[in-house]
């Protein structure tokens, strides 16, 4: 499988100015909807994307076509990032856990009323960890299930279980806006 | 593919079989040309959540990240050819030796014993003159 990103990586490597704006024109809207979607918090995932590049600018000179794709490598490292943040959080929140704002819709308000993405934010938000990487990964990140899989260690197996029930926990969330 | 397996693929990854796992498609294909209204309302029922989902817009680049970004890039390596390392080399030696001639000449002019000048003979002779002078003034007297 040939690696679409090789030739601008190449030329990243050797220095030149455009295909480091390139690059960045085509990995970071990526890499700041992952982090976003992982953190839910606009400066964090400016940070991780940013500390993403630089780890990038280091590994484009010696990077060989063979191994993983570039993409996922960025990912792989994106996560770490988001991981690691999740981790000094969870340190912080753990003797004082903050309140579960409440998601469904108030009896007052119809729900057009509300911002639809900040209820499927804080939906996505409450899930277990692992299923919200699955989700972002494979619905918002269009990774396969195999480049998933791959990425958080399990197999395609557990992939799907992770994300039938991250699924099924967000329709619950969201069940006065999805039917069924 | 049987209505279980269909199912649990909605549910992993939504209502578009496009982006269900590769190997599985045709399969699936296969069943919603079978058994259309059980495909449609499984589809439905997932591509239901799949739109809730698409509503949560990602986060925008700011011209200010992606300069940022662009910015802590490496510069670019400067490719010198064989002739011009040397050309550059021997332009920076030459320099190097004038530099040092330059400062050992001057070192050297510092500490020398000044050499008299034109207006020096003159000062001295007219000096010397003066001198005389008084010498014959004095046997006159």
């Amino acid at each position: 499988m040939s690696d679409p990103d090789e030739e601008l990586l190449t030329r990243v490597g050797e220095g030149d100015p455009a295909a480091v704006r390139a690059l960045v024109a085509r990995k970071l809207p990526r890499l700041l909807a992952l982090a976003g979607r992982m953190l839910s918090d606009p400066a964090e995932a400016e940070d991780v994307a940013q500390e993403t590049f630089v780890r990038a600018w280091k590994q484009a000179p010696s990077w060989r076509p063979g191994g993983a794709r570039f993409d996922t490598w960025l990912h792989r490292v994106a996560l770490n990032l988001c991981y690691d943040r999740l981790r000094r959080r969870r340190e912080v929140v753990t003797d004082n856990p903050p309140e579960q704002a409440d998601e469904g819709p108030a009896p007052d308000r119809g729900l057009e009323a509300r911002d639809v993405g900040d209820r499927v934010s804080a939906a996505m938000q409450r899930l277990p960890d692992r299923q919200r990487e699955a989700i972002v990964l494979c619905h918002y990140q269009e990774l396969s299930n195999i480049e998933a899989a791959g990425l958080m260690g399990v197999s395609v197996e557990a992939l799907e279980s992770l994300l039938g029930r991250g699924r099924r926990a967000l329709r619950a969330a969201l069940a006065d806006m999805v039917g069924g | 593919m049987t209505h279980e397996r269909f199912e649990i693929l909605a549910q992993a990854y939504g209502g578009d079989i496009a982006r269900w796992p590769t190997a599985e498609r045709d399969a699936a294909t296969l069943l919603m040309a079978a058994e259309p209204e059980f495909a449609r309302i499984v589809l439905s029922d997932a591509g239901e959540l799949d739109a809730a989902l698409d509503l949560w817009a990602p986060v925008a680049v700011s011209p200010a990240l992606r300069d940022a970004v662009a910015a802590s890039a490496p510069t670019p390596r400067r490719r010198w050819s064989l002739n011009a390392w040397f050309m550059r080399a021997g332009v920076g030696a030459g320099l190097a030796a004038a530099c040092a001639a330059g400062l050992v000449v001057g070192v050297m002019l510092s500490d020398a014993p000044q050499a008299p000048t034109m207006d020096d003979t003159v000062s001295a002779a007219i000096s010397n003159y003066d001198d005389l002078s008084g010498l014959v003034t004095l046997e006159g007297a």
